[in-house]
């Protein structure tokens, strides 16, 4: 069997803003409410046009589990590893709370844990994912704009979603491959 | 047993001539806020009690960390230059710089060791499961070496017959050279970071190195100054030359590098790079960086160091503390600025506060105790040694 | 805490074990990694028992499905019940939320009895059975001194529980109760029904077109139609949306109207008007199912898209537009019902407008158009209560025009002569009263003293508008008794408060929701009960009891009325297991107890979406000539305009330097419920007015800048937001805040309130509560 690839694609255009994703994650995670304690973030992108023509769209994201990860190079004491399907984990004894991770992480995905003593983010949620669950962020949006999935099974929805459509990824410059994707 | 005997006692005498007793008192009273601040952090955590954020996760403590070891390593260069390369003016005060050297970067481990949440853990995790593309590990490592060339100089100096040339020039020289790797991987610890181009390229670990001799050439001038009440012998005349010239020549290579670093920084694509160096010139540290970097730590010293024409010695000691107090807004303004632009706009719902598209940070009281701690550290020991230690030059 | 951080620590299971499988298989070290790496052990959950329970969500009216994730006996999650067919396996925010509510140190953990002034805030905690004394001395003491039953009000909003509640109500025989609907959709059932005789539903999976007038889905969440309206959206459904601000249903749609407010009756009209002239509508369908076309037609001439033009601030040629496309994909075309409609004093007006709209295009139970509901009939115990002898009517029956005078004549429309219609409360439905009205007679003593008031999960101190009033009313009270979760507004003002049992924690009963899809659903608790809570099952039964042991209130009804209550509501249902009530409920329906309990809803087969039950001729409608009434028979016996006539206030200017205050909704709280739940309230803080930027410039507020916000009931202060999205003659802020009750530590005093600076307009017609009726002017706070 091949190994799996795991990543989420998202279609922001049908995002509500919501925040239902937000706040599961948080319960689904044991995130304390706090400014910087979170996971994932909805973002309203900046309003476009001038009144009465306008437009706006929403963009969730969260820890990018980047193939070519800056987090996991920095870490000095292997804390922060990827699993063979490519996500990216910490394991909260190992880390020093050095926050090097912090500051190389393009995308702020990233955080100084309360309840972990240590620095977290977003695991694909990979204790239910290995329980054949989805994450709770996708499983609990009203219009669904997350699929997770298998990039190497063809037949899954993300591999699909990525063949009939166009899409982006944030900051490839930075050249760190996300698996997460953006539906144009 | 008589031997060593004899030899600490001529390590250990009572300096009276030496104004150390203010010093002292006020390296205690440094370490007492600073103790103070190492008990909020054990009662209250670091989230509590420190300033930086998910924004800007490296503030002040990384700063004067960087601050402390790099002086350090300044001076580890400048003593490996006396003993290594037989520079006679410097080699006369190697013992000065040496212990100098240990104390300050001891200062630097205790602002590492309050910033990183677990320093214990990082002990045993470094042994035992050290990532070795991690330049932080790199950091740990050099700088572990450091502090132990460091004390085998000190050994070598103080208890073995100092006259040990051989083995002393070639400690001196590792030294030197680990010195220079700790200081430029320091660089790079910053410079790796893809997120951050402010920090990118070949300039942060050449202006450490450099600016690090320069304070190294700075703390030299400050004390001797203080240890001779302002007089100091005309024996020393060589060497606080020497000292002012090779701190002359490094803040002219900093202007130099600093000039280009924000040129090029305006002028290059990353928007963060340029954002970082408007910061600087305009922005939230437009005040740190003309007055402290560019006045203090640049144009005053270096105007008043070709003032003094390497003979006036107290206008030298007054260049090496403007200096040492720019050195300080060097440090943490580069620190902070390269982390002021946001790694995502700050429109809402991105729980990202912005002013003027840049993020905000301010060292918080505890943060300013635990420098209390390095800094009462080194006043307190450094005067300590002064007092009762032999450091006079040869 | 600590507990938590030890559990959920990770650990490589197999450093050991993995690494030599690693070793065995490969000698190369990054095999050795990756064989460690992949023995990680991911479980963050404790070690224990792990269950899941199906329920239903209870944090908004629209009972969401939940599997709720319970781990040694905590509740760790509630997930979204992916078969529901209604909420079709979303949880908002706020239903996510609902797993911190059982903890909540906020919370009413036990019954408290006022012992300073009212408002002060001293308690005492006392025994549920002390509360329930007092509750039924009380009660008896009411009845005698005013020898009228109906001197004590009842106050609710929808909920499982509330069908206990009315045992309450009816145990003591008042005819005071007031519910939600005033305050909410009754001028929109009023205005679809006096066209269809119902309330229907918008088949948004099906249709091809959607207007949403005043509606937003995407952040008033109604369940499915929220689901629906984007992850269901058919293939190339248009949609449309019209509201004064630019709503996220609005940054969905197609196209977006910013219409000025109070318009959108003109909007529709002009539409009728371009639909029947150019002969768009569906002839065959208005010929066999309408009443009162050829009046319409007559009545629509001068409502042309010029004329609206001028109402609406939307181009002709585009109302055109919309009317042209409408039409072409009918009857696949929705004119979206909605929800909420207390708006304006037409407001009935408006909602029987669009319901025309859609009759004459023939968009009615049909597939991708507006469709009636459809219910499963449970077989829920029918008991009957004591007659009364001391019971009189209710009191806003009664006192109609009270709210006459206060009218301002922003809102007079000239439907006949002088302003308002005058038969008003005739259409109210008997339980819900007429909020507005309820308070006036209140206030007035008429027709009689009401000094006594209950309230169930209502808060009317922050969602019955004009505070002042509110309070006033509640001065007026000899007894107040608040039945609620947290110390609501409300309850602060109360006597005494009974902490009412989290829907994660008790039995509710099973209950039919309709819809195009009905359904029934119950709730099992997933919890054990955390505090000394009550269900308004036992809190029923707990006061009735009671009120059995003094005899003074059973003095008027026939003694055989008492025994057969005894017999039929207190042996038979209170003083049993309410799981016995539910299994009677569902004994229709074999294997439907078991579905409840396994997934936490079920439904029948038969039920499922078949469309035309009421295209059959002979099929006749509940209005009076059993027709689709476009022209209206009984309005007109009222005295009523019959047609949708255009209704605006005469001579009406906006002053400038004032706004229009409009209402609606954040996704992530729940009307004034859920404001103070840490997971929401870190969401949003405190909330703020939209200003347009241009108005905003004129008085020098820029976003941030505090303001104060003024009508001629009240003023609050808050935070500015100046914004494209919204009109220039309106502002905006949401509900739920700037809150009197300290014991919503986070929320008490924090942002502006809505009641507190909304006047009380009245809908005469439906009796309902008008909302965007006031306007404010703005200074720098
Ligand atoms: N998240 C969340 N969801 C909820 C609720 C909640 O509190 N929170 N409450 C539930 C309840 S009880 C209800 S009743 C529904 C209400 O949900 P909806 O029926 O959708 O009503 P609102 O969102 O209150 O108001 C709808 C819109 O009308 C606009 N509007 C104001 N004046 C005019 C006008 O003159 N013309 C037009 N065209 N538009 C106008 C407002 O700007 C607002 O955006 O939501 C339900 N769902
Ligand atoms: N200004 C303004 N006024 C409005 C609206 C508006 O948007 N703005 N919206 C209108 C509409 S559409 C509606 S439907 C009404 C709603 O208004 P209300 O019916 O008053 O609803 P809430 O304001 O949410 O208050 C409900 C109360 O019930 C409590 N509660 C929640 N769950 C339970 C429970 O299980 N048991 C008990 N005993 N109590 C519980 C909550 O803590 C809260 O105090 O408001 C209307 N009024
Ligand atoms: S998004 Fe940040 S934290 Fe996540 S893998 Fe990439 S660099 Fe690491
Ligand atoms: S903070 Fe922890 S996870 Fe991040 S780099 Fe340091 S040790 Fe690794
Ligand atoms: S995948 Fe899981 S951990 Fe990651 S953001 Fe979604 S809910 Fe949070
Ligand atoms: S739950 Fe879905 S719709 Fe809601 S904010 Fe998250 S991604 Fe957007
Ligand atoms: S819409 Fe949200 S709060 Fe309302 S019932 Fe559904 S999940 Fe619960
Ligand atoms: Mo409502």
């Amino acid at each position: 069997m091949k190994r799996k690839r795991y990543a989420i694609v998202f279609d922001t255009k049908k995002c509500l803003n919501c925040k239902a994703c937000t706040v599961a994650c948080k319960f689904e995670n044991y995130v304390p409410v706090g400014d910087d304690s979170y996971r994932l973030w909805v973002t309203e992108m900046p309003l476009e046009g001038r009144f009465p023509v306008l437009r706006q769209e929403f963009r969730p994201s969260q820890c990018q589990h980047c193939e070519n990860a800056p987090c996991e190079k920095v870490c000095p004491t292997g804390a922060t590893f990827r699993t063979a399907e490519g996500v990216v984990l910490i394991d909260y004894d190992k880390c020093i709370l050095c926050k090097a991770c912090m500051a190389a992480c393009p995308y702020d995905a990233r955080f100084v844990s309360k309840k972990h003593d240590a620095v977290e983010k977003c695991t694909f949620c990979m204790h239910r994912v290995s329980e054949g669950r989805e994450p709770a962020c996708v499983e609990t949006c009203p219009v669904r704009v997350r699929e997770f999935g298998d990039l190497n099974d063809p037949d899954s929805t993300v591999s699909r979603l990525l063949n009939q459509r166009a899409y982006y990824q944030l900051k490839p410059e930075k050249n760190t491959r996300p698996r997460l994707f953006y539906l144009k | 047993m008589t031997n060593q005997n004899n030899s600490l006692s001529h390590i250990f005498r009572v300096n009276k001539d030496i104004p150390a007793m203010p010093f002292i008192a006020c390296g205690a009273a440094l370490l007492l806020v600073g103790l103070i601040g190492v008990i909020r952090v054990l009662v209250y955590g670091q989230e509590a009690v420190y300033g930086v954020t998910r924004q800007v996760p490296w503030g002040l403590l990384i700063a004067t960390y960087a601050y402390f070891v790099i002086t350090s390593t300044g001076l580890a260069f400048i003593g490996g230059l006396g003993h290594a390369f037989n520079v006679q003016p410097f080699a006369r005060i190697g013992k000065r710089i040496v212990l100098l050297a240990f104390i300050i970067l001891l200062a630097g481990f205790t602002q590492i060791g309050m910033e990183i949440g677990h320093p214990f853990r990082l002990m045993y995790l470094f042994i035992l499961s050290p990532n070795f593309s991690a330049p932080i590990v790199w950091m740990g490592i050099f700088y572990g070496i450091e502090l132990f060339l460091l004390s085998i100089e000190l050994y070598l100096i103080f208890v073995k017959s100092p006259k040990n040339h051989a083995l002393s020039a070639a400690t001196a020289f590792l030294t030197l050279m680990v010195g220079v790797a700790a200081t430029s991987n320091l660089g790079f610890v910053f410079g790796s970071l893809t997120a951050r181009p402010f920090y990118h390229g070949i300039y942060f670990p050449t202006f450490l190195v450099v600016s690090g001799i320069a304070g190294g050439c700075a703390i030299l001038l400050l004390i001797h100054n203080i240890i001779y009440r302002f007089n100091i012998p005309d024996e020393l005349s060589r060497t606080m030359s020497g000292l002012s010239k090779l701190m002359g020549l490094c803040i002219g290579a900093m202007l130099f590098l600093s000039a280009w670093k924000i040129i090029s920084s305006l002028y290059t694509a990353p928007a963060e790079a340029y954002e970082a160096a408007t910061a600087l010139l305009s922005g939230p540290l437009a005040i740190n960086f003309w007055c402290g970097e560019i006045i203090f730590a640049l144009l005053l010293p270096l105007a008043m160091l070709l003032m003094s024409r390497g003979k006036n010695f107290m206008i030298m000691g007054a260049a090496g503390l403007f200096f040492m107090i720019g050195m300080f807004f060097t440090r943490y303004d580069f620190i902070v600025a390269g982390q002021l632009h946001p790694m995502r706009a700050g429109n809402a719902g991105s729980h990202v506060d912005v002013l003027n598209g840049l993020v905000h940070y301010a060292p918080s009281s505890g943060e300013w105790m635990i420098f209390a701690l390095g800094l009462g550290l080194f006043f307190f020991f450094y005067f300590l040694a002064e007092r009762f230690i032999a450091l006079e030059p040869e | 805490m600590k507990e938590n951080k030890k559990i959920s620590r990770r650990k490589f299971l197999g450093l050991s074990a993995g690494a030599v499988a690693g070793l065995a298989f490969s000698p190369s070290i990054p095999t050795l990694f990756a064989a460690s790496k992949k023995t990680y052990d991911y479980s963050i959950l404790p070690a224990g028992k792990r269950e899941y329970i199906a329920s239903n969500c209870a944090m908004c009216v629209n009972k969401c499905g939940i599997i709720a994730e319970v781990v040694n006996g905590r509740l760790h999650k509630l997930n979204p019940n992916p078969e529901h067919i209604k909420s079709r396996g979303m949880l908002c925010a706020k239903g996510n939320a609902g797993a911190a509510l059982p903890y909540s140190p906020d919370r009413l953990k036990t019954p408290l009895l006022r012992t300073g002034e009212r408002g002060e805030g001293k308690w005492k905690e006392i025994s549920w059975d002390e509360a329930f004394k007092y509750i039924a001395k009380n009660l008896a003491d009411l009845k005698q001194k005013y020898e009228n039953r109906s001197t004590v009000a009842f106050a609710s909003t929808e909920g499982f529980q509330e069908e206990f509640y009315y045992y309450l109500v009816n145990s003591f025989g008042s005819l005071n109760t007031v519910r939600h609907t005033t305050l909410c959709l009754a001028s929109n059932i009023q205005g679809w029904s006096s066209v269809f005789g119902v309330f229907p539903d918008a088949d948004l999976l099906n249709a091809e077109y959607v207007i949403m007038l005043g509606a937003d889905r995407a952040q008033s969440l109604i369940t499915p139609d929220s689901v629906n309206f984007q992850r269901y959206k058919p293939e190339g459904q248009k949609l449309i949306v019209i509201d004064p601000r630019f709503t996220v249903t609005a940054s969905k749609a197609d196209r977006w109207y910013p219409i000025k407010p109070r318009t959108d009756q003109g909007f529709v009209l002009a539409m009728i008007n371009v639909i029947i002239k150019e002969g768009l509508y569906n002839r065959q369908f208005v010929e066999s199912y309408t009443h009162g076309f050829k009046d319409l037609e007559k009545m629509v001439q001068d409502y042309t898209p010029q004329w609206a033009e001028k109402k609406c601030e939307i181009p002709a040629a585009e109302i055109v537009k919309t009317a042209r496309e409408f039409a072409a994909h009918a009857p696949r075309s929705v004119i979206y019902p909605g929800r909420r409609s207390s708006f304006y004093s037409h407001e009935v007006y408006v909602r029987r407008t669009f319901a025309i709209l859609a009759a004459i295009c023939g968009c009615w139970d049909t597939k991708g158009g507006v469709v009636p509901r459809s219910s499963i009939k449970l077989n829920t115990p029918e008991v009957s209560f004591p007659f009364f002898m001391q019971t009189r009517d209710r009191v806003d029956k009664e006192s109609t025009d009270l709210l006459k005078d206060v009218v301002p004549s922003s809102v007079m429309c000239p439907m006949i002569g002088t302003g308002l219609p005058e038969d008003s409360c005739s259409f109210l439905s008997e339980r819900d009263g007429s909020w507005l009205t309820f308070r006036e007679a209140v206030l007035n003593d008429t027709p009689y003293p009401v000094k006594g008031f209950f309230c169930f999960k209502q808060n009317p101190m922050q969602s019955v508008p004009n505070t002042t009033k509110t309070i006033a009313m509640l001065k007026k009270m000899d007894f107040i008794c608040v039945i609620d979760m947290q110390m609501s507004d409300t309850a602060w003002y109360a006597d005494i408060v009974l902490p009412h049992t989290s829907y994660l924690e008790g039995w509710d009963p099973a209950t039919g929701i309709s819809g195009i899809n009905p359904l029934v659903e119950f709730r099992q608790p997933v919890i054990k009960p955390l505090f000394d809570t009550k269900t308004m099952f036992e809190i029923s039964g707990g006061i009735i009891r009671e009120m059995l042991n003094i005899p003074s209130l059973w003095d008027d009804i026939e003694p055989d009325d008492l025994k057969n209550f005894k017999e039929d509501v207190v042996e038979g249902i209170l003083n049993r297991p309410i799981q016995e009530y539910i299994k009677t409920q569902v004994s229709n329906y074999p294997g439907a107890l078991e579905k409840l309990m396994n997934n936490g809803f079920f439904t029948v087969e038969s039920k499922k979406p078949t469309y035309g039950a009421t295209r059959t001729p002979g099929f006749r409608f509940k209005t009076k000539t059993g027709k689709i009434e476009i022209l209206n028979e009984r309005y007109k016996e009222f005295g009523l305009f019959p047609l949708p006539k255009y209704c605006e206030p005469k001579n009406f200017v906006q002053k400038s330097g004032t706004y229009r205050f409009l209402v609606g909704r954040t996704a992530w709280n729940t009307q004034t419920t859920t404001q103070n739940i840490p997971y929401l309230w870190e969401i949003e803080k405190e909330n703020a007015v939209w200003i347009n930027p241009g108005e905003a410039g004129k008085l020098g507020i820029v976003s941030g800048d505090y303001v104060w916000i003024k009508s001629r009931v009240g003023k609050q202060r808050i935070k500015a937001l100046v914004t494209e999205k919204i009109r220039p003659d309106c502002v905006f802020y949401s509900n739920g805040w700037g809150r009197r009750s300290p014991w919503l530590s986070r929320v008490y005093k924090s942002g502006a309130s809505e009641a507190e600076i909304i006047e009380d307009v009245l809908d005469s017609i439906s009796g309902g509560t008008c909302l965007h009726e006031t306007f404010v002017s703005i200074t720098k706070a």
